[in-house]
């Protein structure tokens, strides 16, 4: 049954799209259907049908909306909007006082016209929508409704819409801006020699190209592609395994001085991460004093982190993420299992369960069902986890067979060289897209096969 | 019906109307006059925003500079003042958003690659007091042909190369005998790199690993670029006209695998350290308390190895006045040459024939922003901090090498010394191409690479064939990176 709802999900949610899309067209044929003169007159400029229903407020309000979007157009937001096709044809040259494009300047401005002009529209049909419905409200025997209750429902029944408004623009300049941007940098050729002054071009899906179909970058992409989902899914078994256990061993009544074993995962969580990670890099370090204590005791110093030590360096790098990382879980882990049901132990235990099969049948279910969100954040974070190995290995610029990049830099670290250090920035652009592609793949592919999702009520 | 939909598609007509038409009319504009900006007359009553390094703010050079040419300039109502950003404050992030500095004074890579995309001035360098007193080596560095014209960009002040420190007091007492082979009073070890490697390995072996002789990070680039610079190596081809072609990498160039030898002998003496940036951080304290017995660094640090110096002999001659302290740490730290490396490339071979070492160079210089209101303040401001009272003065507080040679030749000495490896091209200034970058993250991977193998004694760069075919793949690793995404 569970199956039979997974299944369909995604069936439902296009055959409920197509619905309301269709709902929408046939209220819109409708409305230009039964429409009168006053709809009409909204239609072309907006908040007039409203005016001519003496709902004076709203239509100037309207009306203002409309003639700031005309003043903007002409001021800057045509201009911008053709920008964002052109990225700019004129070179500046300050030698001469020459002023010209800055493609990425025009970027930005051209996105953000694209942002205005959605809200336009918006509010262009929440201005057609208002006035279809004071119609059929006068239609229908009432009077339309006045300035004072319209600013009565923004707090009563449609509240959401006056709290939402401020966050909703904020989320729009300040996440959806940047986001759009960085996807669309993806496609020019952005970086390199190509900084300003020199124009920007788009350049399709080339960046992709280079990343996937020329030879040594596509090498690298790969390595690092491979390694980079080995680390994700290692890191994350062993914090969350590690912290279950370490929650599960200080849970148990034979521990004694439970509060003072626990203080030292929290004391190592608390630390700041760079803090540890720095001082894991000096521990493991080719001088440090792992090899002092070696080469005293007539052994040969190991280099851990050196710049052919794939799988120590490697190690280390799990090792170090373990040891921030589990704390954060054994806190998780030992706040479930205190709502866990301790008859359900009680009837396995007559049952003759052992404490493997009590772990594997009752606890660990529970607790993944619980975690199983968690879980997906902790791989995402580990997927994209990019201080581990930019502090550990730092002095390790590049490796054998990759290109600007080491043996042990993960996907974001990659990007992270190639944007800030090399100045290559759409081709990571273009990583961080894929990057993007595949967590949002991954994580939605595991959600949907979780318990968390298919089995949403078992312990309602 | 008809009505609904026709006012509907004229709004929508309109709009898209406004958005084409005044589009389309946004994005023309009027052809610009290109102006000349260094008219000679003054702009008055203007600030200039000068970023300098940070030793200039320490030693009060800086402030002393500006009091003087604001005193000089009060009658048109030019000051002049701390930009106050960090000493690598990037121009090309700044400049064009309208608030980086107006004169700047960098390194000429970081220089040229503001050149590069405009965003410093071409100066009327001829025609300035000073262009004759630099010598045409110097200026070579602030050079490019951009569409067929040559432009300079800076004026050069302060010429940098590499030179070996050393411990007078901590030669052997009977160096004269054991360690002067021609008798010409200097020890040998700090004049061959060969000697040098003997040394160091004999203090290494009689003091268990605790004292050290030449120390220094042997995956920095920038020191050990020389001795494959040596050996024939080059970074990127230069065209007739001087030209950097960046398609054009020459490390494995000539002998350069006896340079990647050199780097794998050095680890042999050093210790675990020496494949990271470790010994830098700390020669200034180790040299000082006499761990190190030499190390190789750049001349304007000198005043920070003689604190370290004096602070750790104060600390075990309690009983010394700072006055003596001073006079003996001056009188025991020695700024020398690099020493001259075996023409066989081999650091066992004591009596073969040497040859002076060629290394990695920069020249430090003052440039103009693009973007500056002001380019004819800013330009006398230029020719006052370059006059050689300033000059002399910079030296003076700051231990710098002058490119001015009536400076140069008041001061001797070594910058005498820095100035002869100029003029004799010993010194390969480093390229202001971007893609210089690309070039020093490869080369530092090899340079650990090779110096770890050297440390562990490992087999992954013993031979010359594996050396010769690592500098090959070098140049193929840095190729790719610079041409394959551009």
């Amino acid at each position: 049954m569970a199956d039979m709802q997974y299944k369909s999900a995604p069936r439902e949610f296009f055959e409920n799209l197509a619905e309301k899309i269709k709902k929408k067209w046939r209220a819109f044929c409708a409305m230009l259907r039964h429409g009168n003169v006053r709809v009409a007159c909204s239609m072309l400029i907006m908040g007039t049908g409203q005016m001519m229903y003496r709902q004076w407020a709203k239509g100037a309000l309207y009306l203002l909306v409309q003639a700031g979007f005309i003043v903007y157009l002409v001021l800057t937001g045509a201009r911008d909007f053709f920008g964002l096709f052109t990225l700019g044809s004129v070179e500046a040259n300050p030698w001469y006082g020459i002023e010209g494009d800055n493609s990425v300047i025009m970027l930005i401005t051209g996105i953000l016209s694209v942002i205005v002009m959605v809200i336009y529209v918006s509010l262009y049909i929440a201005n057609v929508r208002g006035i279809y419905a004071t119609q059929l409200r006068v239609e229908a025997g009432k009077k339309p409704a006045t300035f004072r209750q319209d600013v009565a429902q923004m707090f009563d029944r449609k509240f959401y819409r006056t709290v939402l408004f401020l966050p909703v623009i904020g989320v729009c300049i300040f996440n959806v801006l940047p986001i759009v941007f960085m996807i669309l940098i993806a496609f020019t050729n952005y970086g390199g020699d190509i900084v300003p002054p020199k124009l920007v071009d788009w350049v399709g899906f080339e960046n992709f190209g280079k990343l996937v179909a020329v030879g040594e970058y596509t090498t690298t992409f790969f390595k690092i592609l491979g390694w980079n989902i080995l680390w994700a899914v290692a890191s994350t078994a062993i914090n969350y395994f590690g912290g279950l256990a370490l929650a599960l061993l200080l849970n148990k009544k034979c521990v004694k001085g439970k509060v003072f074993w626990r203080f030292f995962p929290i004391l190592a969580y608390a630390i700041p991460g760079f803090i540890t990670m720095l001082g894991f890099k000096y521990m493991f370090a080719n001088g440090g004093p792992i090899n002092y204590y070696i080469t005293q005791g007539g052994g040969s110093a190991i280099f851990f982190l050196g710049a052919n030590s794939t799988w120590p360096a490697r190690l280390i790098g799990l090792m170090v993420n373990a040891w921030i990382s589990i704390p954060s879980s054994m806190l998780l882990a030992t706040g479930i299992l205190s709502n866990a049901n301790k008859d359900q132990y009680e009837a396995a235990r007559i049952d003759g369960a052992n404490a493997f099969q009590q772990f594997w049948y009752l606890t660990l279910p529970f607790v993944v069902f619980a975690t199983t969100p968690v879980i997906l954040s902790q791989f995402i974070g580990n997927f994209n986890n990019f201080g581990v190995f930019y502090f550990l290995r730092s002095d390790v610029s590049s490796s054998a067979g990759y290109v600007l990049a080491n043996d042990t830099d993960l996907l974001i670290n990659w990007l992270y060289k190639m944007s800030i250090d090399n100045n290559y920035y759409s081709i990571g652009a273009a990583i961080s897209l894929i990057i993007f592609i595949i967590t949002s793949v991954i994580s939605l592919v595991v959600y949907i096969f979780s318990p968390s999702y298919r089995q949403e009520e078992t312990y309602r | 019906m008809t009505k609904t939909l026709s006012l509907f598609l004229a709004h929508a007509f309109i709009v898209i109307a406004l958005i084409t038409t005044f589009g389309v009319l946004g994005l023309q504009r009027e052809e610009q006059e290109a102006q000349e900006r260094f008219t000679g007359v003054l702009e008055e009553n203007v600030t200039l925003r000068i970023l300098d390094n940070d030793t200039a703010k320490e030693t009060g050079y800086l402030d002393e500079l500006l009091a003087a040419f604001n005193a000089e300039y009060a009658q048109y109502g030019i000051t002049a003042v701390d930009a106050n950003m960090g000493a690598y404050t990037d121009l090309e992030k700044l400049g064009p958003a309208g608030y980086g500095p107006d004169i700047v004074y960098q390194a000429n890579d970081v220089l040229m690659r503001y050149a590069e995309n405009r965003h410093i001035q071409p100066l009327p360098a001829e025609s300035m007091e000073v262009y004759a007193e630099i010598p045409s080596e110097a200026w070579d560095a602030y050079q490019s042909t951009m569409e067929g014209t040559e432009y300079t960009f800076a004026v050069p002040v302060n010429v940098q190369e590499p030179l070996l420190y050393y411990r007078k007091d901590l030669l052997p007492e009977n160096w004269q005998e054991t360690w002067d082979d021609d008798g010409n009073g200097v020890p040998d070890m700090v004049e061959n790199w060969a000697d040098l490697f003997a040394y160091s390995a004999q203090v290494k072996a009689e003091s268990n690993g605790t004292r050290y002789g030449y120390m220094k990070s042997l995956n920095d680039q920038y020191f050990a670029a020389g001795y494959f610079l040596s050996y024939g190596a080059y970074i990127f081809g230069q065209d007739e006209t001087g030209e950097y072609d960046t398609e054009d990498i020459g490390f494995s160039a000539g002998e350069s695998y006896k340079g990647a030898r050199i780097i794998r002998q050095l680890a042999t003496v050093m210790d675990n350290n020496c494949a990271d940036d470790t010994i830098t951080t700390s020669a200034y304290e180790l040299l000082g308390n006499g761990t190190y017995f030499a190390t190789m660094t750049t001349p304007d640090v000198y005043e920070s190895f003689i604190d370290e110096f004096a602070s750790s002999w104060s600390r075990t001659h309690r009983d010394w006045t700072e006055e003596e302290v001073d006079a003996y740490v001056r009188e025991n730290l020695f700024m020398t040459k690099v020493p001259a490396l075996p023409v066989s490339g081999d650091l066992t071979d004591r009596e073969g024939e040497t040859m002076e070492m060629t290394v990695m160079g920069g020249i430090h210089g003052y440039a103009i922003s693009s973007y500056t209101k002001s380019p004819n303040a800013a330009l006398a401001f230029i020719e006052f901090a370059t006059s050689e009272e300033w000059i002399a003065r910079r030296c003076e507080l700051l231990g710098i090498v002058p490119a001015r040679t009536d400076v140069m030749e008041a001061e001797g000495g070594v910058a005498a010394d820095v100035y002869d490896d100029l003029i004799a091209d010993r010194i390969y200034i480093m390229p202001g191409e971007r893609a210089m970058t690309q070039v020093w993250a490869s080369f530092g991977s090899l340079l650990r690479f090779i110096a770890e193998d050297g440390l562990r004694g490992g087999s992954t760069y013993d031979t010359d064939e594996k050396l010769i075919a690592a500098m090959e793949a070098l140049d193929a690793e840095i190729y790719s990176a610079i041409h394959t995404l551009s």
